[in-house]
């Protein structure tokens, strides 16, 4: 078959999933002017403020009102795009696997609390202290993920259900040193104390867009872990064991120790997302729930189709949609929830493997005429 | 010929896979009342796919199918069991913890309140056994019943739903010389009672001896409609496979040497309390190719799963070159030398989404001239796998392409050339050929002695007759997980001896088999 146009029809097939998402993203839009605010229960002038919200998500993270670009915003864009950038390259991995492991959630709050700890109470030069903290976050977050692999391989238990319960394992430990050791009760929420000045991870350009040197660490991780996946033995027997396990171990792969390997760089790769972002946002540990950002990281997984290389433009087209989101929610009177709407659609449509399938059997079976065509009755045996 | 004498017509059937495979191009093909009609044709000449379509199990891409006159929309098998069509698959679709009787009313179960009417569910099936003469007992159980009686509940059962129109996919396939007899018997029976047989094989010989007609397929085309008696078999097999087929394979003596393969007393209960293997041993030889024959499910797959440690059995030795094998990791295994042909290429064979290089590397990759450093060395995976897929003649386009693209012979072929390119001593080849086509069958048999007679130690496991007397120096027979004959020499062996071992007829004495043993 012709891998080409079949390369093209997942581009479409994705194309078509975001544009569906957005329409129904519309249309809940459109419900909440209908139903709520200024225009409520007129239906012309609800479609009028549908569109003028639709501009602010889809157009406004980019330009200004007047037209001119917006540089702030897009900064702020791709430093949204730092942490989600790890959680989602932690889900390829797993995913590759065929491990749904879904603990990146509570990793990201356990790397970012381990790494403001570091910050906060040890004594580094600058330079080498935030690496540090990060690295110890992310051991701690790598060693947690051995009760879910460990549990997988010994005993037989999903990893998808020890993952996702230990997800609130890790948020409510966190909760509890936080409210009973290390809040700083000098501030009015529960947060810890600042962490030293020597371990902030700094802006790239200061100018409070919060886009730190982080981004440029989530890039290099893009391209190792990239490399990894595809380019190494280990990458090539996770993935070998995600396509088929019963293959790998006949092969001669060490099917357990990849499988605890892959959730351990799962959470090794999530608890340095989360240490990074706290050290270059926040500098202080504050999250009372968990982030969120191990979710993002599932959808973007999906969206780059366990690729490593396609995460970054997925994290880039989430992170949009987020800014466009806050500012459709600031200025138009809609709820900033619409965009878990939107994402949930697009999920929806990604997901479903029979999306589009009647068209893709059309592609094939254009493709397999084509191909007949070219060679009447192909010879079977002859070399090429 | 009419139409209207037709109790089913096909016209212009087109089906595409999903996967880009056209298993069938504008086939015709019809079916008169009363009549044995033979679909023959290679492996993958697009036979099982036609008859899916009329059993409502694929849906065409395109064409129309008319039964006795009406068009009609085969949509599952539920509709096409309406329709009077009734198929027996060459697995067969049965419960084997459940009775006979409960088989065969399966899904239209008579009930007495909420309970099942065991009494009746029995008169059904007595009475069905006894209008079509078939000689089975409702009361056991399947998993105890033998091959030959589990085919005639396929067919009581596709009956008793009312079919009038039978397929039959390769139904002797898995049947001894004797069983076969007594389904010919029964098969003329329904035809004079009025049914329609729809009969898929590629046995020449069974064919010419009980069709009335025969429809011969090729690369997913209908080549043709035939009066049986009006054509000869050198015709048929012409037609089948456009050029001679040379079942022949040229081999020299073997002139075996040292042992490698060494099994003693190998035993194993299966989960259902069936004993698979019973004091299981015997040994194989550098240079020779030892073949196991027997009707499937009598302990040969179970012997393999235990020699590659896919099962663990619960008594005995097995070695190679001295060492151990039983319980051993799967890499150690192939660090000693052994490579395995699995049985289902799909499932253990190959990872159907990596591309054929991914697959052809599967057993290497740790080696070091595949890596530089941490990193693949990319260069030298991709001269690997372009010198194999040469070597072993895989049609691709590129060996980025995924290998469950490629039609079976060639995806066989991706697994023959990475087990046999290891430089293995001992090759377990499961079912080496099965459901591929003839040219990639002559390849991998001669690729096979061309490695024994090289020194190289091969156990061949096959249900092909014609495979495992052709390709064999020596050869052992399974009858119920024990090893019932050996005969050093296949030269002066025939189907009909062999069938009496399989069914385990004739058995010979322990010193006899005892002669597989060698130090």
């Amino acid at each position: 078959m012709n891998d080409r146009r079949m390369m093209w029809f997942n581009f479409v097939r994705g194309l078509c999933a975001i544009l569906i998402s957005l329409f129904v993203g519309m249309v809940f839009i459109f419900l909440c002017f209908l139903f709520n605010g200024a225009t409520k229960g007129n239906a012309g002038s609800s479609i009028v403020a549908t569109f003028g919200a639709m501009r602010y998500m889809l157009i406004r993270p980019l330009f200004k009102a007047n037209g001119a670009f917006n540089s702030m915003n897009m900064l702020q864009v791709l430093a949204a795009m730092i942490p989600t950038i790890f959680t989602g390259l932690a889900t390829c991995v797993m995913f590759s696997a065929n491990q749904f492991n879904l603990a990146g959630e509570g990793s990201v709050m356990v790397g970012g609390f381990v790494a403001a700890l570091c910050g906060i109470y040890w004594a580094i030069p600058a330079g080498i202290h935030p690496v540090v903290c990060v690295l110890v976050a992310a051991v701690v977050c790598g060693l947690i993920m051995l009760i879910p692999a460990l549990l997988k391989v010994k005993l037989g238990a999903s990893e998808m259900v020890t993952s996702l319960m230990l997800n609130y394992v890790m948020q409510y430990v966190v909760l509890h040193f936080l409210n009973y050791q290390f809040a700083d009760r000098t501030k009015g929420s529960t947060q810890t104390a600042a962490v030293r000045e020597t371990a902030n991870i700094a802006e790239i350009i200061p100018n409070g867009s919060k886009l730190t040197w982080g981004f440029v660490v989530a890039l290099i991780f893009v391209v190792l872990t990239a490399l990894f996946m595809y380019r190494t033995r280990w990458g090539y027997t996770i993935r070998m064991i995600g396509i088929n396990q019963s293959f790998a171990k006949y092969s001669g792969m060490k099917v357990g120790s990849v499988i605890i390997l892959s959730q351990v760089i799962g959470g090794v790769l999530s608890g340095m997302g989360g240490g990074i972002e706290v050290l270059g946002r926040y500098q202080t540990f504050l999250w009372k729930e968990l982030p969120g950002y191990g979710w993002t990281g599932i959808t973007l997984a999906i969206l780059a189709d366990n690729n490593p290389a396609f995460i970054p433009f997925a994290a880039f087209f989430i992170a949009y949609l987020d800014k466009g989101c806050q500012l459709m929610a600031t200025y138009c009177d809609v709820p900033v929830e619409m965009i878990d709407v939107i994402q949930a659609a697009i999920f929806l449509f990604f997901a479903a493997r029979q999306f589009m399938s009647k068209f893709r059997q059309k592609v094939v079976v254009s493709n397999t005429k084509a191909d007949l065509a070219k060679q009447e009755i192909p010879a079977e045996g002859k070399a090429i | 010929m009419e139409e209207k004498d037709c109790v089913a017509l096909m016209k212009g059937i087109t089906k595409v896979y999903p996967n880009g495979i056209a298993a069938n191009r504008d086939v015709d093909f019809s079916v008169r009342k009363g009549e044995i009609h033979a679909l023959i044709g290679e492996n993958g000449a697009g036979k099982s796919t036609l008859m899916k379509i009329l059993f409502g199990l694929e849906q065409p891409t395109e064409g129309d199918i008319i039964i006795n006159g009406e068009k009609v929309v085969l949509s599952s098998p539920n509709v096409a069991i309406a329709h009077g069509i009734g198929m027996v698959h060459q697995h067969f679709m049965l419960v084997p913890s459940l009775s006979v009787a409960e088989n065969v009313v399966l899904g239209m179960t008579p009930r007495k309140g909420l309970l099942i009417d065991y009494k009746e569910a029995v008169r059904i099936t007595e009475e069905n056994a006894k209008k079509y003469d078939f000689d089975i007992d409702p009361n056991l159980k399947v998993v105890d019943i033998p091959v030959g009686m589990k085919q005639k509940v396929e067919i009581l059962k596709a009956l008793v739903r009312g079919a009038r129109i039978l397929i039959l996919d390769e139904p002797t396939a898995v049947l001894t010389t004797q069983e076969t007899t007594e389904l010919f018997r029964q098969l003329i029976g329904l035809k004079n009672q009025g049914y329609t047989i729809i009969f898929i094989s590629h046995k020449l010989n069974e064919v010419k001896e009980i069709t009335d007609r025969l429809t011969i397929m090729r690369a997913g085309k209908s080549v043709g409609v035939y009066e049986t008696a009006g054509i000869t078999e050198t015709e048929i097999s012409k037609l089948m496979v456009g050029r001679d087929v040379v079942l022949k394979v040229e081999k020299e003596k073997a002139k075996p040497t040292d042992t490698v393969l060494k099994v003693k007393d190998l035993e194993y209960t299966n989960e259902w309390n069936k004993k698979m293997l019973d004091k299981v041993s015997f040994s194989v030889r550098k240079g020779e190719i030892l073949g196991v024959a027997g009707v499937e499910g009598n302990g040969q797959s179970e012997l393999v799963d235990m020699l590659f440690n896919l099962n663990v059995p619960d008594a005995g030795t097995a070695q190679v070159n001295g060492e151990n094998i039983l319980g051993v990791p799967q890499k150690k295994i192939r660090n000693m030398g052994v490579s395995l042909i699995p049985e289902d290429r799909m499932t253990y064979g190959i990872a159907g989404a990596a591309t054929i290089e991914e697959n052809m590397i599967s057993d290497r990759v740790d080696q070091k001239k595949f890596n530089r450093g941490i990193l693949f060395d990319m260069d030298a995976l991709k001269k690997e796998s372009d010198g194999l897929i040469r070597q072993y003649q895989v049609l691709c386009k590129s060996d980025q392409q995924q290998v469950r693209m490629l039609s079976g012979g060639n995806i066989q072929k991706v697994v023959v050339a990475r087990e046999f390119s290891s430089n293995p001593q001992l090759i377990i080849a499961d079912q080496p050929t099965r459901g591929i086509d003839v040219g990639a069958t002559e390849f991998i048999h001669k690729k096979l002695v061309e490695l024994s007679r090289h020194g190289t130690a091969v156990l061949l496991v096959s249900a092909d007759l014609n495979e495992v007397m052709e390709l064999s120096d020596s050869l052992i027979i399974f009858y119920n997980g024990k090893i019932v004959a050996y005969f050093e020499d296949t030269s002066t062996l025939n189907d009909e001896l062999m069938g009496e071992y399989m069914l385990g007829i004739k058995h010979q004495s322990p010193e006899e088999i005892g002669r597989v043993c060698h130090e």
